[in-house]
C-alpha cells in the first residue's frame, strides 16, 4: 500500500537530483529536449536568422485558420468521444468478468487493425453513393443524400471510432474503482437514477474523463491520416499543412514553426489541466 | 552498454554504406514503382550485375535532409519535374552524365541538366459514366454544373494543373496560359466550390470516379487507363490534355553515381520505355520506344492526343511555386 502510493508520487513529482530517476531524464533529454531544441533552433535559422517564420505564421490567415480548425476538430472529437464512450465504460465496468473481457477483446482488437483500413472503411460507409446513404434512401427516409464526409461530420465519426479505446480504457479503470454501495446508497437515499448520475457517478469518474480526454485530445491534435482521408480543405488540420510545408514546399523553416507552435499550446493545455486535476488524480485515472 | 552501441553503430554503418555493385531506387510504391521494378530494375541487375535496391515512396523532404546531412541514400529518385527545377537549382542533384546517358532520342520537353524524363503523363477529363448523362467534351463541361450536375474531384494539393483548367474552362486561350492569372483561376473556381471534392493521391482519384462519389474529375490517364482495364464504366476526355512529367534524378552526392547513370541509361532506353509505357499506361519519353510497343497500347497513351495537348509550364512552376502555394491553400481552408 505504502510502496503503491511512493511509486505514483516519485513518478508525479519527478524529484529533482535523485539518482534514481537519472536514467528516465537521460531519455526525456534524447528523445524529447534534444530534437524540440533543434527544431526550435530551425524555426528561427531557417532560410535566415530572425523570427520571420513566426511572423509568416501569425500574419497569414491561413495558418491562424488551420490552427483554429486544429482544435475545433480535437475539442468536438474529444467532447463526442467521451458522451460515447461513457456508457460503454459503464457497461463494462458493471459486466461480468468473462464478458467484460471478450467486449474488451473486441475493442482492442479494433485498436489492432491499420489505421489506412479503418479510414478506408469509413469512406465507404460514409460517402454519398456509400453503404448509409443508400440505406437510408432505398428505406424512403431521405431523398437527398446526406453529406457525411468531406466535412466536420466525417472527421469527427472517423476520429470517434478510432480514439474511442483510449477513452474507454481509462474510464473502466476509474469506473470499476468507484465503490458500487455508494450508488446503492443514493438509492436508498431518494436519489433518482439521473441525480445518483450527476451528484455520485459522474464526479467519481472525472478523473478517468480528465485522463482519456486529455489524451483523445491531444494525439487529435496531430492527427493526419483519418482527417485528410475524410475532411475537406476548409476544415484542414495542422498535421497536414505541416507535412505539405515541409515535404513539397520544403520551407522547413516555417513547418518547424508551426509545429513548435503546437507543441507550446499542447503544453499549455497540460499544464492547465495537470493544475485542474492534479497529476495524482491524473495518474490515478490511467 | 558500450558493445550494444557499438554493435549498433556498426550495423547502421553497414546499411548505409551500400556496396558498390549495388545502388538504390525510389520512386512513389504502388503500380507504378511495380511497373518500373519490372520494366527497368529487373533487366538492368541482370544485364550489369548491379542489384538495385527499392525504396521509397518519394518524399522530397527527406531527399533535402540527406543531401544537407552528406549522407545520401538514395541513388536515382524519381521525382516531379517542377520539384526538380527547383532542387537543381538549391544544389541538390548532381548533373546528368550525358557521356553515359544517351542523349539523342529523348523528348526534349522532358529533360534537362539534372533530370532525364521517367515517364509522362496527362490530366484528363474523366467521368463515371453510370453518374453523367450526356459526354462532357472538355475543362469547361467540368465548370458547368447545371449541365452537368454532381460533384467534381481536383488533385488537391498546389501543384500544376487545376489552374491551368480554371483558366482554360474560364476561356483563356491554350498559347496565352502563362504567366498564370491567379485572380482569374480562382474567381472561376469559386464558383464550383461547394461542389469540389478532392482527391489526395492516385487511388482515391479512381476511388470516387470509380463510386460515382464524384460524377467528374481531373485524372492522371495512367489512372483511367487502370480504371478501365478493370472494367469501369468510365469515359474520358482528351480534349486540351495537359502533360507534365515525372523525370529521374540523381541527389547531390549520391554514393553509387556511375552504376546511377549507368541505371539511367538504361531506363531511358526505347526498350525500358515501352516496356514500363506498356505495363503503366504513361507515355514514353523515348521517342523511339513507340516502335517497340504493341499497337492497341500506343492508341491510349497520350501522344496519340497530341491535337490540342497543353505542356504544363514546369519552369513557371518552378518559379512561383511558392507564391502559387500561399493562394491556393489561402482560399483552399476559407
Amino acid at each position: 500500500m505504502t510502496g503503491t502510493a511512493f511509486r505514483r508520487q516519485s513518478f508525479a513529482g519527478l524529484p529533482a537530483g535523485s539518482g534514481g530517476a537519472l536514467p528516465a531524464l537521460t531519455l526525456v533529454g534524447l528523445f524529447f529536449i534534444v530534437p524540440v531544441v533543434a527544431l526550435l533552433l530551425r524555426s528561427v535559422t531557417e532560410p535566415e536568422p530572425g523570427l520571420q517564420n513566426y511572423a509568416a505564421l501569425f500574419g497569414s490567415g491561413t495558418y491562424v485558420r488551420v490552427f483554429l480548425n486544429t482544435f475545433l476538430v480535437a475539442a468536438v472529437v474529444t467532447i463526442v468521444t467521451i458522451v460515447v464512450a461513457f456508457p460503454v465504460a459503464w457497461m463494462l465496468a458493471i459486466m461480468p468478468p468473462a464478458l467484460g473481457s471478450v467486449v474488451f477483446g473486441i475493442i482492442i482488437l479494433s485498436m489492432w487493425t491499420n489505421l489506412l483500413t479503418r479510414t478506408y472503411a469509413w469512406m465507404v460507409l460514409l460517402q454519398r453513393t456509400g453503404v448509409i446513404n443508400r440505406a437510408l434512401m432505398s428505406l424512403g427516409i431521405i431523398h437527398e443524400p446526406l453529406p457525411l464526409i468531406n466535412n466536420l461530420t466525417g472527421v469527427t465519426i472517423g476520429m470517434v471510432y478510432i480514439m474511442l479505446p483510449f477513452m474507454i480504457l481509462p474510464l473502466v479503470g476509474t469506473l470499476r474503482a468507484i465503490d458500487p454501495m455508494t450508488l446503492r446508497a443514493a438509492a436508498l437515499c431518494g436519489a433518482s437514477p439521473l441525480q445518483a448520475f450527476r451528484r455520485i457517478l459522474l464526479p467519481l469518474s472525472l478523473p478517468g474523463i480528465a485522463a482519456g480526454g486529455l489524451m483523445v485530445f491531444v494525439m487529435s491534435l496531430g492527427y493526419f491520416v483519418t482527417p485528410a482521408l475524410l475532411g475537406g480543405t476548409s476544415n484542414m488540420m495542422l498535421a497536414e499543412m505541416i507535412a505539405q510545408t515541409v515535404q513539397s514546399l520544403l520551407n522547413w523553416g516555417l513547418g518547424s514553426a508551426t509545429a513548435f507552435v503546437l507543441l507550446v499550446v499542447t503544453m499549455a493545455l497540460y499544464a492547465i489541466q495537470l493544475r485542474l486535476v492534479g497529476a495524482r488524480r491524473l495518474a490515478g485515472g490511467l | 552498454m558500450k558493445l550494444i552501441l557499438a554493435g549498433v553503430l556498426a550495423g547502421l554503418l553497414a546499411a548505409t554504406a551500400a556496396k558498390a555493385d549495388e545502388m538504390v531506387f525510389t520512386s512513389w510504391g504502388g503500380t507504378t514503382q511495380e511497373a518500373q521494378t519490372k520494366s527497368w530494375a529487373e533487366p538492368f541487375a541482370a544485364s550489369s550485375g548491379i542489384k538495385v535496391l527499392q525504396d521509397g515512396p518519394t518524399d522530397y523532404g527527406k531527399l533535402k535532409a540527406m543531401v544537407d546531412a552528406k549522407n545520401v541514400t538514395w541513388d536515382v529518385v524519381d521525382v516531379e519535374m517542377d520539384f526538380a527545377i527547383k532542387a537543381a537549382k538549391d544544389g541538390l542533384l548532381e548533373p546528368i552524365d550525358f557521356a553515359a546517358v544517351p542523349k539523342a532520342d529523348l523528348d526534349p520537353r522532358f529533360s534537362n541538366e539534372h533530370a532525364v524524363g521517367s515517364f509522362y503523363y496527362s490530366f484528363v477529363l474523366a467521368w463515371n459514366k453510370g453518374t453523367v448523362s450526356g459526354e462532357p467534351t472538355g475543362w469547361a463541361d467540368m465548370f458547368d454544373t447545371k449541365k452537368f450536375p454532381g460533384k467534381r474531384t481536383f488533385y488537391k494539393w498546389s501543384a500544376p494543373g487545376v489552374i491551368e483548367i480554371a483558366l482554360l474552362a474560364d476561356g483563356v486561350p491554350a498559347d496565352k496560359l502563362y504567366p498564370l492569372d491567379l485572380d482569374r483561376a480562382f474567381k472561376k473556381l469559386d464558383t464550383i466550390k461547394s461542389d469540389i471534392v478532392w482527391w489526395g493521391g492516385g487511388a482515391e482519384s479512381q476511388q470516387l470516379i470509380a463510386s460515382g462519389e464524384a460524377a467528374f474529375g481531373q485524372l492522371w490517364n495512367g489512372r483511367v487507363f487502370a480504371l478501365e482495364k478493370d472494367g469501369a464504366d468510365v469515359g474520358v476526355s482528351w480534349n486540351q490534355n495537359l502533360t507534365a512529367a515525372d523525370v529521374l534524378v540523381v541527389p547531390k552526392g549520391a554514393k553509387n553515381k556511375d552504376s546511377a547513370m549507368k541505371f539511367l541509361a538504361a531506363a531511358t532506353s526505347p526498350t525500358g520505355q515501352a516496356k514500363f509505357a506498356e505495363a503503366s499506361g504513361y507515355a514514353p519519353i523515348n521517342t523511339k520506344a513507340k516502335a517497340e510497343m504493341a499497337a492497341d497500347v500506343v492508341k491510349g497513351l497520350p501522344d496519340a492526343h497530341v491535337d490540342g495537348q497543353i505542356n504544363l509550364d514546369m519552369n513557371y512552376w518552378a518559379e512561383h511555386r511558392d507564391e502559387i502555394a500561399t493562394r491556393w491553400y489561402a482560399w483552399q481552408t476559407k
